[in-house]
């Protein structure tokens, strides 16, 4: 069994998509923690205040410090002493229990008149400490809220931006590999049903795949959403090259742009017919409004051909949805057949088949690399309907014969070979025109070009002439030097 | 429908395949890696974070797009860099001394 599917593009989109990942992820962890760790430094120096007060009184300097055993209070007044004085009236008495402590082995520092209210003041301060405390508590709560949501929801809005890109980017990593995979399924779908053993293309070309061995794959990959089918060998073309174009389902901004903006999974078959197997066709057909388009669009049939708005001599015709267009009405009478019709382009059969067909446009004209092509456009099924299109698909081989095998009759090749030899003759003119602009150009540049040279020779020479003279001045001007030779 | 009787196949016209070379200038533009240029640029220029991240994310879909690794790779690691440097700039710099809020 060939392997289906070859991998040409490289494991590298993945690697760097590892990279960008941990970098970001390093990036994001680092940032919390520098955040996390000012936060615990800030707990922390509250910790050592605290403990400081209690063991090291000695350094009870600082007028503000606040006393331990009310520790509702530390946690209370801490922050607030670092923004100001909160309690003034409370303060000093706040200050004074702690004193003792302190005097005992820093009455150096500690003036004694400040303890003359002492006694009476211990019943105050409990009294004090209870208003402080009540006054604390409706603070605490405060502070106790104010602590708390900077860690959650204050930080999740800080972090806002950084969290919806990186969950958007994770998002986007798992959407790439699933849809990659997709993609990757319908296409051997396609390529399972159309191109395996004893399936159309295999009993129609001999060489099937992209390399010369018989194990080689049958699908090249050019893209995460473009695969290529390529086969070879059959009579009255060189080759055939199938264009699979899916939906970007690996790309989660394209993916979401297609929910907006409709987009359908499409297949290109081009068909290299040899020089002598094609006369004189220019020949599209496609819904109303494509066709419209392509009518003042593609070079070829630009200049060639128009809308064919009638069918001729009430002949059976395709669907009405359908447009053809045409150099040559006669030649468009002898593609559209009674087997087409039945089979894809009539009323009926166009209601059941006719959602896969895009376009199908058969030139000898093309203005790219080769001259005599057919290009067919249809629009994939899904991965389990692919026999669906089965009869589109039979629709190639159909036409490679049928105009592989076609001659125009005298009349209408009289018409073509009007039309086309003035296209040719215009075209010539251009190129004609083109070359004589390309001379003249040339000349010019070359006359530029002289004459640059020219005037950089004289004024070079004009240049050395000055400075020639500027040194033979300048030596005369020099007093002589005497030079002896020493012995 | 398709041709009956004898067998289409001719093995002696058999060519192998040749993919069509595309001059470099008639590719597709990248779009996406052009806006993850803008925005990177942006990112860095003035210190926007919200750019910096939009350069990485359109960097991201640039490179989910790409096509021919050779030739797309220089337009998608120059957006890359720049994102990179604006995440530096916003996120790490001394100067602004933490997290901006």
């Amino acid at each position: 069994m060939a392997n289906p599917l070859s991998f040409f593009s490289p494991r590298g989109d993945t690697l760097l998509y590892l990279i960008a990942l941990l970098s970001i992820s390093s990036i994001l962890l680092h940032n919390l923690s520098i955040s996390a760790s000012a936060d615990s430094h800030f707990e922390g120096f509250d910790a050592d205040e605290d403990l400081e007060d209690i063991l090291q009184s000695p350094l009870s300097d600082l007028p503000r410090r606040s006393p331990p055993p009310p520790t509702t209070l530390s946690t209370s007044s801490d922050p607030e002493s670092h923004h100001g004085p909160p309690h003034p009236q409370s303060d000093p008495d706040l200050d004074l229990p702690p004193k003792p402590s302190a005097t005992t082995s820093s009455f150096d520092y500690w003036d004694e008149d400040e303890f003359e209210g002492f006694p009476t003041e211990i019943a105050p301060p409990e009294s004090t400490d209870e208003a402080v405390e009540l006054a604390a508590t409706p603070a605490e709560p405060e502070s106790a809220k104010v602590s708390e949501p900077i860690s959650l929801a204050k930080r999740i809005r800080a972090y806002a931006i950084e969290i919806t890109c990186v969950s958007f980017l994770i998002m986007f990593t798992i959407n790439y590999f699933t849809g990659k995979k997709e993609n990757e399924t319908l296409a051997l779908a396609w390529a399972a049903k159309f191109a395996t053993r004893d399936t159309i293309f295999d009993k129609n070309f001999s060489l099937l795949g992209v390399s010369e061995t018989d194990d080689s794959p049958l699908l090249l990959k050019e893209g995460q959403n473009v695969f290529k089918f390529y086969a070879s060998g059959r009579r009255f073309c060189q080759g055939l090259v199938a264009t699979m174009e899916l939906k970007s389902r690996q790309d989660l901004i394209a993916k979401l742009y297609n929910m907006i903006v409709p987009c359908k999974d499409e297949i290109t078959f081009e068909v290299y017919m040899n020089d002598d197997a094609m006369d004189h066709v220019v020949f599209a057909l496609a819904k109303k409004k494509a066709a419209k388009a392509m009518q003042k669009e593609v070079r070829d049939l630009q200049r060639f051909s128009s809308l064919m708005t009638s069918a001729p001599n009430g002949r059976k015709w395709v669907a009405d949805e359908l447009t053809v267009i045409t150099e040559s009405k006669e030649v468009a009478g002898d593609l559209i057949t009674e087997t087409v019709l039945d089979q894809v382009f009539g009323e009926k059969a166009f209601e059941k088949f006719g959602k896969w067909f895009i376009s199908m446009h058969f030139s000898d004209q093309q203005q790219s690399t080769h001259r005599k092509v057919l290009i067919f456009k249809f629009a994939l099924p899904d991965v389990n309907h692919m026999a669906d299109m089965t009869r589109l698909v039979a629709l190639v081989p159909y036409y490679i014969d049928l105009i592989g095998r076609y001659k125009l009759s005298s009349q209408a090749r009289s018409k073509t070979e009007a039309a086309r030899s003035k296209v040719a003759q215009e075209v010539y003119k251009e190129l004609q025109n083109a070359r004589q602009e390309a001379l003249q150009r040339k000349k010019a540049e070359r006359r530029k070009m002289m004459e640059e040279a020219e005037s950089k020779l004289n004024a070079e020479a004009v240049r050395k002439k000055e400075a020639k003279e500027r040194a033979r001045q300048l030596k005369k001007a020099m007093p002589k030097i005497k030079m002896s030779r020493g012995a | 429908m398709s041709s009956s009787g004898n067998d289409p196949r001719q093995p002696s016209s058999a060519k192998p395949y040749k993919p069509q070379p595309i001059h470099p200038d008639n590719l597709p533009i990248d779009y996406s890696g052009f806006i993850a240029i803008i925005f990177g640029v942006a990112g860095v220029m003035f210190r926007y974070k919200l750019g910096s991240w939009l350069a990485l994310i359109f960097c991201a879909q640039s490179l989910a797009n790409m096509k021919n690794i050779e030739t797309d790779l220089k337009q998608i690691s120059t957006g890359f860099m720049f994102a990179i440097m604006g995440m530096v700039t916003n996120y790490l710099s001394p100067a602004r001394g933490g997290v901006k809020t």
